[in-house]
């Protein structure tokens, strides 16, 4: 399975998909390094369901060297330069839209930002009908975020260009996904057998989604809690342990991973008031204490302080809540390099 | 006109025979049913090897017209039905406007005699405008021709005006076709509420939904004494209030569909839209259960809820997109491919479910096989093996979840008043 690929490095900048650290080789000014022979290239990233646990490890390797980048002082590299980037996006969403048009031109690529209130879609435009015009304009790939489940779906079998789905109604949110896992991974040296609780409203979370079928893929042990109602009916049959006191999911739990509580889910009568979330459901640091004394904190933001979490844990030591972000950045600059360039063209790294 | 069917598989469901015959179909009526039958200069359609079956009868269709012809019409929707071996098919009000009046029954009679290929019933509606409130004029419909009576598409949420409705048919000896899924409960879901569900974060419309809609529905039968009959089963739940139903003497009819016969919602986890129906495709118990209920007799009749949408309709995000798909043409090759092939069912118990029991339900004079009754006749190759191709339909809904799918069994001719209006698939003019 392994291949050797010859790798000329002119700057000590190397992009690599699929190393190891230890596995590289230098031969004075040649970088030879082991490369998988498990690739993206040309590769939509429609949810985790579908991705295979090499192709989730390629990712989160690549985003390790994508993470040095963002540290440096000057962070563009010419890699995806003439390659076109379009944020296609239904529902408002600063951070991930921000995540995305930062990744792509970090990595030197065009990237031009739609959002609803600025297109057609607004004049009854079908999805069809948009996606084929920004297909026509030339673009490479397409970052979407939608409220309809399994719009990204739709936009893979209809047009050419790549897809990467930023969101799905309540399905996927693949790239909040890998970079929870890169997180846990970066803080706890790997998955597998990891207690992992996450909080709050799994019902009409594609981050709960995304998080399920990847960390499931990686051997982690999944508990999810919240109250009955905003808890899916019939998921534990998918091998996941279900929890309807918060309590029992953070015993003895390596990460705790809260989720955004929507305030208009009260009104719909799924819990009485945000009051008594807080004050039954909220993490807090006594409730937290049933965790492991190590257990980090994630959130995938934005936050509503007080309510699902309080700011003192939040805040804390144990939180990645801020790494997230970070990482969030490095994952999609990672899967960008992946899907246009596959790991292949290398030498275009000047 | 003199038509002579020679050495088919003759079954008749009413009378519950199975053997090799002829049938002289003279005037438009069945005027001979024998051995070795002779006529001179009859037309002769050599049968052997074919099953030779009462013309089959769906009382589910929707037929689009007037008003929404971009998904069907009467000329597209009876071609498809002949082209599926139907011979009757019972047409849905929802449509624009509703049929609510007396007039549009007469009107869909007089367009389908004009332009349709096969035999039409109108089902009228129960409330005007089909909005639950006023009841519509139901027992002049029935004098126009109307042949049931149905809010179809809508679940008759207002327990008053169904009470009332059923009260006041007993008078028309009419039954009352209901759409059974509580709105409160499946409204704003989309598929089977399940652990495929839960995994693609649609919001489902659970099973119980139609539990508790067919339960009141029965419970108010019960009350009134009248005649109610449940559309497209689908949850194992309401098959099972019906069998105690009908065990308590309740009048309670039901009709299952093909799609809920032979497909289970992880059909949805592509989100192909033309999945997308209700009531929902359900997980495999529900599957079951529904074929139990139709062997026992439960489950009355097989009826496809044909609902054909135009492409650009189904064209689009799995949430946006309209409920339902075609089904005429499909219908009983999916039936012969998953009941008979299966070893579940007997050829005569699938025709019986596809003829005598709608035409029981509808108390319309056919179904059955004997000399002197209307020759409406399906021939059958119940061994023709066919992929499903869309493109090839009549009718204008070109979404099915059983495009491309391999089936075996198909209606090779379709005889309506004596009239051979299809032969391997082609609707002749
Ligand atoms: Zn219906």
């Amino acid at each position: 399975m392994l291949t050797w690929a010859g790798i000329i490095c002119q700057n000590g900048l190397c992009i690599t998909p699929c190393h190891h650290g230890r596995e590289f080789i230098y031969l004075g000014g040649m970088v030879v390094t082991k490369s998988r022979q498990v690739s993206l290239r040309n590769k939509s990233i429609l949810g985790l369901e579908n991705m295979t646990v090499a192709e989730m490890e390629l990712v989160l390797d690549t985003a390790k060297e994508m993470k040095n980048i963002i540290d440096r002082d000057i962070k563009k590299v010419p890699t995806l330069r003439g390659k076109s980037i379009i944020n296609l996006f239904f529902e408002p969403s600063t951070r991930t839209r921000t995540s995305f048009e930062l990744a792509g031109k970090y990595l030197g690529a065009d990237v031009v930002n739609i959002t609803t209130s600025a297109s057609s879609v607004v004049k009854g435009e079908s999805l069809r009908d948009t996606l084929m015009t920004v297909e026509a304009m030339g673009v490479d790939v397409i970052v979407m975020r939608h409220q309809a489940e399994g719009a990204a779906h739709y936009a893979a079998n209809t047009v050419s260009p790549l897809i990467i789905n930023a969101g799905d109604g309540a399905h996927e949110h693949p790239t909040q996904g890998l970079l929870d896992m890169f997180t846990i991974k970066q803080y706890k040296g790997n998955l597998q057998g990891l207690k992992i609780a996450i909080i709050g409203d799994i019902l009409h979370s594609r981050v709960a989604r995304s998080n399920i079928w990847g960390l499931k893929k990686m051997g982690a042990d999944i508990h999810i809690a919240g109250p009955q109602t905003l808890l899916p009916r019939f998921i534990e049959q998918t091998g996941i342990h279900v929890h309807n006191r918060v309590e029992d999911a953070l015993e003895a739990a390596d990460v705790v991973n809260v989720l955004r509580i929507q305030l208009e889910r009260q009104k719909k009568g799924l819990f009485p008031s945000a009051r008594e979330y807080a004050r039954i459901f909220g993490i807090n640091q006594v409730r937290l204490a049933l965790a492991k004394p190590d257990a980090l904190i994630m959130h995938p933001g934005p936050m509503n302080r007080g309510l699902e979490i309080a700011p003192d844990v939040a805040y804390s030591e144990k939180s990645a809540i801020q790494e997230q972000v970070k990482n969030g950045l490095a994952i999609r600059m990672a899967l960008l390099f992946l899907v246009l360039m596959g790991g292949k063209n290398i030498e275009t790294i000047a | 006109m003199k038509l002579l069917l020679k050495a088919g598989r003759i079954i008749n469901p009413v009378n519950n025979t199975d053997e090799i015959g002829d049938i002289l179909i003279m005037d438009g009526k069945i005027a001979e049913i024998g051995p070795e039958l002779s006529c001179e200069g009859a037309a002769v359609y050599q049968a052997s090897g074919l099953v030779i079956a009462p013309g089959l009868i769906d009382m589910h269709v929707h037929l689009r017209e007037p008003g929404l012809e971009a998904k069907e019409d009467i000329a597209s929707g009876t071609r498809a039905a002949a082209a599926g071996g139907f011979t009757t098919i019972a047409c849905m009000p929802n449509t624009k406007p509703v049929v609510d009046n007396s007039i549009l029954v007469s009107g869909i009679l007089q367009r389908a005699e004009d332009e349709g290929v096969v035999r039409v019933k109108v089902i009228g509606a129960l409330s005007k405008g089909q909005e639950g409130k006023e009841l519509a004029e139901v027992g002049d419909m029935v004098y126009a021709g109307a042949v049931a009576i149905s809010d179809d598409g809508h679940y008759v949420d207002n327990a008053e005006l169904l009470l009332n409705g059923l009260e006041y048919l007993a008078r028309f000896d009419s039954p009352i076709i209901s759409h059974a899924e509580d709105e409160a409960l499946a409204g704003d879901g989309f598929m089977h509420e399940g652990a495929v569900s839960a995994m693609l974060g649609i919001k489902g419309r659970p099973a119980v939904a139609e539990d508790i809609a067919v339960a009141r529905d029965i419970l108010l039968a019960e009350y009134t004494g009248g005649s109610v009959h449940i559309a497209h089963v689908s949850s194992k739940g309401a098959v099972e209030l019906i069998r105690q139903a009908k065990k308590r003497g309740v009048r309670v009819t039901a009709e299952v569909t093909p799609h809920h016969l032979a497909l289970t919602d992880d059909v949805v986890a592509t989100f192909d839209t033309a999945t997308k129906v209700n009531p929902p495709l359900r997980s495999a118990d529900h599957l079951e259960a529904l074929l139990a209920g139709l062997k026992d007799g439960t489950i009355d009749a097989i009826a496809c809820d044909h609902a054909p949408h135009a492409f650009e309709e189904k064209d689009r995000e799995y949430r946006f997109a309209p409920s339902g798909f075609a089904g005429l043409e499909t219908s009983l090759g999916v039936i012969l491919t998953k009941l008979y092939h299966t070893g579940k069912f007997t050829l005569n118990e699938i025709i019986e479910r596809m003829t005598a029991a709608p035409a029981r339900i509808l108390k319309l004079n056919s179904g059955k096989l004997e000399v002197g009754v209307p020759a409406d006749l399906t021939i059958i190759d119940p061994d023709y093996e066919w992929i499903v191709d869309s493109k090839r339909f009549y009718t204008r809904g070109k979404h099915t979840p059983f495009d491309g799918m391999k089936l075996k069994g198909k209606a090779v001719a379709t005889i309506v008043n004596g009239n051979l209006i299809m032969q391997n698939g082609e609707v002749h003019e």
